[in-house]
């Protein structure tokens, strides 16, 4: 019973590459406003899914609805038109542009390119280091600071949802928290956030609901309010034979 | 691996046994003279095959080596008075040297930087022919080179009889060494790192020497081709470095199929009397080639294996599982 | 080594280095971006030669000189787009896609040449020059139609580099030349951007046909010379960067002409060849090229 379209709606997603599904038929939401997490072992098919409704890859059956409209025949950049942004894992970016055209280009898509001045103020408020920086070619950054270039990237495609594929991977902890608390500004625009995280209490803080991906399903879905701890959470992962 | 019974070794063992019986019904000198041409052709698709398809060299220079065997036989022959006989081979050996020149910077070299190397090499020897033409002929091309004899048989007054067995053999023995080839352990090292670089120079398989190996051998077949074709019609031109010829060849290659030696052999038949037979309708002595060159494109979008793909094809020389592909993939394989 | 030699080494081979520059640019963009190498590209530059001949010549007028070079231009970025769409997009999701190029484009290239061949026939055009004269530079006396290319040259270049670093579209090329997946996720039609990319390219090649057939004579093959060159400066300077290839050309250019007046026309393109050998044999990448995409 909604009274609203959800922000995004799978329903028996299957997905995969070359001749295997990797997703089993996923069927998760998330709300206007929601702020989503899954998490789950690797390999397990939670970047797949971000590529399958991105459309980076092609599902097989199931449906994606973003804000109330079907997705099936709509190709990558109408959806990044829509405003389903997809900021993807350890993204390489452009290695030879600088970090400013990066972020002019992005506002690539009519609607974008509305609020480009914006946006660009906002994510250089976001991230002043990328301001200090915005001469520098992307083949230079540091881990972090591209991160952070990513996620700029995603903010300056106008978002009206963003997902996220691990945007801490391999940050140090202090990095983590920076960019924890970016991610929790940018939520707090009222923007829709599907998150993927492999680290829990990270995931935790910054979410109101997760699902649990294993082998391509979803095992299990926790509400934030609800009482699971840390070890309930290593069961899930290590299939109950985690040791104490 | 028993190739007994082998449906298409009966295949071709028949084959064989109506090519050498084709000169013995057909009279015709010109009919002859195609299937000359065919053969030689045959040979320089099929020894192309090997570096491309086998050894997946991006190698696009080897009509040059046919070219190399064309002018180094005829020099021979004609300036240094060489017995024809020598001269081919001679021929073949100097397309080898040439292959060894180009394999230096070629086997060190990835991707498209193989395809201009060998492409520009190929410009280059036509250059090279064309400027040095007091002793090439330039574009005139060489002429009255002195042609085989055998214990006095006289090769130039039975229609063609003669050269018709000799091309035969020379296909014969150039497609029984290509497959011997490709079935030995080289063959099978060449095709490891063409399916597999990396893991192949880490199995111990010296690259650059394989791959020099590979053009070399390939060379002395295209040059030997080259060597007969010069004694045969006694007259070279830099024709045999032109785009129409490399077109026509490597349209040879790839409609016969990069996956075997037989496919090549025999799609330069099928092509060679198309093509000769197109040059007769008026028009399209010239514009045949833009046929050619259609032809070539269609294969690739539709039946990137070759013609020979879409026959069943017995999987003896390969293990189960691995079709033959070429480097880095297969043509026709989805990314 | 008089001044006067310096000079008519210095002077033709910047007119040289200038064409080969118009020429290797757009083989260069098409391979940064498409990650292809269209051996059909002389093929393009003679086309648009003949196309613009064929238009300025029937008319008889000069000022349907600038008619024929627009049409002749668009004519050939038509083509471009036709060869884009039949020979390179069908095979796009394929890991292969640079030795099916290779050939397709080559396939290309010979049926442009026989096309031209039958349509135009073999014996040999000359494009009127736009600007007549000769033009004394630096103690050496060239056409002014040379002088013409020397200066426009740099100008298209300017131009080029100028939209690829500034404009919204080039700098999309730029993207997907880098990271297509990214791109896409940025909201950027990457198939739209290659017709673009090679539209453009296509276009470059038929104002540098255009320009060379003023001072060369056109034939069905004029073009191929100027593509094997092309090969070789992308050879020397590195196919990816746009800037390593212009100053490649250049150099390259300087090189033939100084090679051509010490060893004559006819062993400098080998000479040039052995040196091609002997860096690669040291830089396999090229003399200033990075590593190959």
């Amino acid at each position: 019973m909604k009274p609203k379209a959800h922000a995004l709606e799978l329903r028996e997603l299957r997905a995969g590459y070359d001749a295997y599904d990797v997703l089993q038929g996923i069927s998760l939401h998330v709300g206007a406003g929601e702020r989503v997490g899954l998490f789950g072992p690797n390999g397990h098919g939670k970047t797949t899914l971000l590529n399958a409704i991105s459309k980076i890859i092609v599902p097989r059956s199931g449906s994606v609805s973003f804000m109330g409209e079907a997705l099936e025949s709509l190709s990558a950049r109408r959806i990044v038109e829509r405003g389903l942004i997809h900021v993807p894992q350890a993204n390489q970016l452009f290695p030879d542009m600088e970090i400013m055209e990066t972020l002019e280009l992005a506002a690539f898509t009519e609607r974008a390119r509305r609020d480009r001045n914006a946006n660009l103020d906002y994510v250089l408020g976001l991230f002043p280091r990328l301001a200090e920086r915005r001469r520098q070619q992307c083949k230079t950054l540091s881990g972090g600071e591209r991160q952070m270039l990513s996620i700029g990237v995603g903010l300056m495609c106008a978002p009206r949802m963003l997902m996220l594929d691990e945007p801490t991977l391999g940050l140090s902890p202090k990095l983590k928290q920076e960019l924890a608390s970016a991610i929790g500004e940018i939520s707090k625009r009222g923007i829709p956030l599907l998150l993927i995280e492999q680290d829990i209490s990270f995931v935790l803080s910054l979410v109101d609901r997760m699902y649990f991906v294993d082998h391509g399903e979803i095992a299990r879905e926790i509400d934030r309010g609800s009482d699971v701890d840390h070890e309930e959470i290593m069961d899930m992962y290590f299939g109950g034979h985690a040791a104490p | 691996m028993s190739v007994a019974f082998n449906v298409r070794t009966l295949a071709v063992v028949a084959l064989l046994l109506v090519g050498l019986l084709v000169p013995l019904v057909v009279q015709d000198t010109y009919i002859r003279h195609l299937f000359i041409v065919a053969f030689i052709y045959a040979v320089v698709a099929a020894s192309w095959d090997l570096s491309l398809g086998y050894a997946g060299i991006f190698n696009f220079g080897h009509v040059a080596f046919f070219g190399i065997g064309v002018y180094a036989t005829g020099l021979a022959a004609k300036l240094l008075g060489i017995d024809p006989w020598l001269a081919m081979v001679i021929g073949g050996l100097a397309a080898s040297a040439a292959a060894a020149l180009v394999a230096l910077p070629v086997v060190r070299l990835q991707g498209i930087y193989v395809v201009l190397v060998t492409f520009a090499f190929s410009q280059l020897v036509l250059q090279v022919v064309i400027s040095q033409s007091a002793v090439t002929g330039g574009t005139q091309g060489l002429v009255r080179v002195p042609t085989i004899e055998l214990f006095g048989y006289n090769f130039l007054r039975d229609y063609k009889f003669g050269y018709y067995y000799v091309a035969l053999l020379l296909l014969v023995l150039t497609v029984a060494c290509l497959r011997w080839l490709v079935r030995s352990d080289f063959g099978l090292s060449i095709r490891a790192l063409r399916d597999n670089e990396d893991y192949g120079v880490s199995r111990g398989i010296p690259i650059g020497l394989q791959r020099l190996k590979v053009l070399m051998f390939s060379a002395f077949f295209a040059g030997l081709a080259g060597g007969f074709y010069v004694i045969y019609l006694r007259v070279a031109s830099p024709e045999v470095f032109s785009f129409s010829t490399v077109s026509l060849i490597l349209s040879m290659v790839l409609v016969g199929g990069t996956s075997s030696i037989y496919g090549p052999v025999f799609a330069a038949l099928g092509l060679t009397f198309v093509s000769e037979g197109l040059a007769n309708v008026d028009g399209l002595a010239e514009g045949r080639f833009m046929l050619v060159a259609v032809a070539m494109i269609v294969v690739l979008l539709f039946l990137p294996g070759g013609l020979a793909s879409a026959l069943p094809r017995k999987r003896l020389e390969q293990p189960a599982g691995t079709g033959s592909r070429m480097r880095p993939s297969s043509l026709g394989e989805k990314a | 080594m008089t001044a006067d030699t310096i000079s008519t080494i210095l002077v033709s081979g910047i007119v040289l280095g200038s064409v080969y520059a118009l020429m290797a640019s757009g083989l260069s963009l098409v391979w940064t971006t498409l990650g292809i190498f269209n051996f059909a590209h002389g093929a393009l530059m003679t086309l648009g030669a003949y196309m613009a001949w064929t238009i300025s010549d029937a008319a008889g007028l000069d000022l349907w000189l600038a008619a024929g070079i627009a049409i002749a231009v668009a004519a050939v970025i038509g083509v471009g787009i036709l060869m884009e769409r039949l020979l390179i997009r069908p095979f796009y999701d394929r890991r292969d896609i640079l030795l099916i190029t290779v050939m397709t484009t080559l396939a290309a290239m010979i049926f442009l040449e026989k096309g031209m061949q039958l349509a135009w026939g073999a014996r040999l055009k000359q494009l009127r020059p736009i600007v007549p004269g000769n033009v004394n530079l630096l103690g050496t006396t060239i056409s002014a139609q040379e002088a013409l290319i020397v200066v426009l040259a740099p100008v298209l270049l300017g131009l080029l580099w100028f939209f690829l670093r500034n404009s919204r579209i080039g700098r999309g090329i730029r993207a997907v030349g880098q990271n297509p997946a990214a791109a896409k996720l940025i909201g950027i039609d990457v198939s739209g951007l290659f017709i673009v990319t090679f539209a453009l390219s296509a276009g470059l090649a038929a104002l540098t046909g255009i320009l060379l057939g003023s001072v060369r004579l056109v034939t069905p093959t004029f073009g191929a010379e100027p593509l094997v060159k092309a090969l070789i400066i992308v050879i020397f300077g590195g196919l990816g960067s746009l800037g390593g290839t212009i100053a490649a050309a250049y150099l390259i250019g300087l090189l033939e002409a100084a090679l051509i007046f010490f060893i004559g026309i006819y062993w400098a393109p080998s000479m040039i060849f052995v040196l091609l050998i002997a860096i690669l044999l040291i830089r396999p990448q090229g003399l200033l090229g990075k590593v190959e995409r």
